[in-house]
């Protein structure tokens, strides 16, 4: 019976999307103040009827109910009461339902939010969003319903379970994160179609989605790091990003949301880049949903792709839709769109803007062609050529050098045009730092990019140092105020810029991380108990090979001592090789998986992975990463998300 | 020149220099392993292609072959068909590999055996497999 109602449920989603849509065109014909009220109702009743469906099916997951097909197939009895959870989003239907639940929420917000406010703009901004709403609503009705029945001529005494992979706290948060912040750019593109229909020329449509942008990048972000955390300590390839089809579809958007979040500063304040803002937005948005589409279609073999799955040609040809209609609507609105104003100089913080916004683009097209290339390569030349992680670094490092630089370069820039003098006076400290640290470098051996990322990263700490140290002189001065409350008044007033700053921060150890990659050195052993191998310096030895059962696995336990060379002792580590369903009797069904041990420090990891068993001789195979200076990488990201923090908090008087 | 077409100039410049770098990239990567193209066993038996490779198929049931020295040192013939092809690895072998798997393979193809250095497993079906009865389960199972 429940099942049933959330089928309903999503049916009746998907007729009020239709209503919603018709309604409010209808209004904007004719502008009965009724309609728009009752369009904004029917609005808000696809959100409830979205939240509706998810709740039912939540619950169905919840009560093991093996009748829905998907409750059968991601969990099982056994699966904790949080992963039955978040197998919402384990499966195909169920995470598109859950891309639909996110929105719905988006939707609800900025419908609540903005009653009375941008009266002209709300309609087309509800038609936007009902009309995405309505697409997903297409798919889980009609093309992968969650609420199928199970297809079988017996009675389901237990669901298949989840992947063990995915039980896991940053599983099941990293997901979530991400989708919060891919869905998140519908409501920026919602207000910019709207503003071009309305041809609203004013910068006031640009601060009312300043913020939502930033909340969805914020997201974003967060999404990505986590995906790499998780990669880096359950996966056990010993890194963290590896330039997979769907991490460079999370990867695409968050580089032009980060030129979106820029740009929209010129918007904003020097209502210039109309065009460009417009380009950035639209373009986002189609990359979530085409990120989307990468994850399911399958056109792309990756470890995060679900198979077999006929969503291919419909995301494509809504990707497509998405791109004409926007394209064209700029088109036709290109009178709207002319900026009033002109860059004057290079040397202003306007160019500078729009040169990093250059360099976002430009390697989100990088990553784009290496994506790709295998399509393209087998539609050229009939071979499929498949790029993998060297490729990518190597195009990638010099434009995020660039990229880097111009981090240090562009708040240093004065509005309008940067006079010689000053110029001289703002750059003559960050430069001698960064030369500085490079001559080091240089005299103990470095070489290379990683000299140029060390000696960047000093240069743009550097800048953000004398920034501060500049606002909060001038206040003292002018205040007679203590430097801590200098300080905290200084960023309280400026929000935005000083919180921008410290994610500038954030971003410059998560380079030094990055750097530390070129150190990494690996090697692969086998041991037996008493044997011990060495890497990089240091000693394991296996002291112990022991064997347990545990509730849902096996596991075999090493006990590695790892000692440096000349005999100091450094950590125990202690990693394990599992097989879950061990008591399955199809033993295809049974899945191994090895479950690393990691010393953490500032200055490095060791990262041991129990890669395989011989248990007949006794024998585990070992294999040790040294990966220095990682720790760098999840610190930026902590500083990332905290200075975002600090840019959208709210102040008081908003 | 005003400074429009200055600016207008300058990016296009740039985009200039970008497609130059990207282009060239592709065409000369400095690290080997950059690319791989995708052949079947028959085109690569055919034509004897020696550059870098990724093959996909099936590990031949019983064909895996762990040297008694060197744990890590093995070998398998990998099926595509008909067709066979004996496969060389000396890495650590990823938890799914074992006979019947499908694997797909990177490396080089040197007078009739296929040095591998990449080994990877198709997740097997365990999460998109069928559903089963209670016939099916044995009793243990059920208990834990």
């Amino acid at each position: 019976m429940t099942p049933i109602a959330g089928s309903v449920a999503m049916n009746l989603a998907f007729g009020f999307s239709i209503l919603t849509v018709l309604t409010l065109i209808l209004y904007t014909r004719n502008g009965d103040q009724r309609l728009f009220l009752t369009g904004q109702r029917l609005a808000l009743g696809i959100s409830f009827f979205v939240f509706l469906a998810t709740f039912i099916l939540a619950y169905q997951l919840i009560q093991s109910n093996f009748d829905i097909d998907y409750v059968a197939r991601y969990t099982s009895i056994e699966t904790p009461f949080v992963y039955k959870i978040t197998a919402l989003w384990a499966g195909q239907s169920g995470s598109l339902l859950f891309w639909l639940f996110i929105l719905s929420i988006y939707a609800t917000i900025v419908i609540l939010q903005n009653q009375g406010k941008h009266n002209s703009l709300m309609p087309w901004v509800i038609i936007t969003l009902a009309i995405i709403q309505m697409f997903f609503l297409v798919l889980t009705n009609y093309v992968t319903n969650p609420f199928k029945p199970t297809d079988a001529d017996f009675i389901v005494a237990n669901g298949n379970g989840l992947n063990p992979l995915l039980q896991n706290v940053t599983m099941a948060i990293h997901p979530p994160t991400l989708y919060l912040g891919y869905v998140g750019f519908s409501v920026p593109f919602g207000f910019a179609i709207s503003a071009m229909i309305n041809r609203d020329t004013s910068p006031l449509w640009i601060q009312s989605i300043r913020r939502w942008a930033l909340v969805a990048w914020l997201f974003l972000s967060i999404g990505i790091i986590l995906g790499g955390w998780w990669a880096y300590r359950e996966l056990g390839w010993g890194g963290y990003w590896a330039w997979d089809p769907v991490e460079n579809a999370s990867f695409m958007p968050w580089l032009t949301a980060t030129a979106f979040v820029h740009s929209i500063i010129i918007q904003e304040k020097k209502d210039m880049l109309r065009v460009w803002n417009m380009v950035l937005i639209i373009i986002t948005f189609t990359l979530c949903i085409f990120g989307t589409f990468l994850t399911r279609s399958g056109v792309m073999s990756s470890v995060h792709s679900f198979t077999g799955s006929s969503l291919g040609p419909i995301f494509l040809t809504f990707v497509f839709l998405i791109m004409i209609v926007s394209f064209g609507m700029m088109y036709f609105r290109r009178n709207v769109l002319k900026s009033p104003r002109k860059m004057e100089s290079f040397t202003s913080r306007e160019s500078g803007f729009l040169f990093n916004n250059m360099v976002f683009v430009v390697m989100c097209f990088a990553v784009f062609w290496g994506t790709l290339f295998p399509v393209f390569s087998e539609a050229v030349r009939g071979t499929k050529i498949t790029v993998g992680p060297p490729f990518f670094n190597q195009i990638n490092i010099p434009i995020g050098l660039i990229l880097l630089a111009l981090t240090g370069i562009g708040p240093l820039l004065a509005w309008r045009k940067t006079g010689k003098k000053s110029l001289i006076r703002n750059f003559t400290f960050p430069i001698i730092t960064g030369l500085i640290v490079s001559i080091i470098l240089l005299l103990i051996g470095f070489r290379g990019a990683v000299v140029m990322s060390f000696s960047l990263g000093a240069f743009v700490t550097a800048t953000i140092v004398t920034e501060f140290a500049r606002g909060i002189r001038a206040r003292q001065k002018k205040l007679n105020e203590s430097i801590v409350m200098s300080l905290v008044r200084m960023v309280s007033k400026n929000r935005s810029r000083y919180g921008g700053y410290v994610v500038h921060l954030g971003i410059v150890l998560m380079f030094v991380g990055f750097t530390g990659h070129a150190f990494d050195e690996e090697k692969e052993f086998s041991l037996k108990v008493g044997e011990s191998d060495h890497v990089a310096g240091y000693n394991f030895e296996l002291i112990k090979l022991s064997e347990a059962e545990r509730p849902n696995h096996y596991a075999w336990i090493s006990d590695l001592r790892v000692t440096k060379i000349d005999g100091e002792f450094v950590t125990n580590l202690h990693p394990e090789k599992r097989i879950y369903f061990h008591k399955n009797p199809d033993p295809n069904r049974r899945q191994p998986h090895s479950e690393l041990d990691i010393h953490n420090t500032l200055n490095k990891d060791i990262y041991s992975i129990f890669s395989g068993v011989d248990s007949e001789n006794g024998v585990a195979f070992i294999k040790i990463m040294i990966n220095p200076l990682v720790e760098w990488v999840w610190l930026g990201g902590y500083i990332l998300i905290f200075g975002t923090m600090i840019a959208l908090w709210p102040r008081k008087d908003q | 020149m005003n400074s429009n077409k200055k600016f207008f100039l300058m990016i296009i410049g740039i985009i200039g220099v970008v497609i130059f770098w990207i282009g060239w990239v592709s065409m000369n990567p400095a690290d080997e392993k950059a690319m791989a193209t995708f052949v079947s066993v028959d085109e690569l038996l055919e034509d004897n292609i020696t550059h870098r490779t990724k093959l996909g198929g099936l590990v031949k049931d019983g064909s895996i072959v762990i040297s008694e020295t060197n744990h890590l040192d093995c070998s398998f013939v990998l099926k595509e068909g008909d067709l066979e092809l004996n496969i060389k690895y000396d890495r650590t072998r990823p938890d799914l590999f074992k006979d019947g798997a499908e694997v797909i393979v990177t490396g080089q193809y040197v007078n009739g055996v296929f040095y591998a250095d990449e080994l990877q497993t198709k997740c097997a079906s365990r999460y998109e497999g069928d559903l089963r009865d209670e016939n099916s389960y044995n009793l243990s199972e059920i208990d834990s």
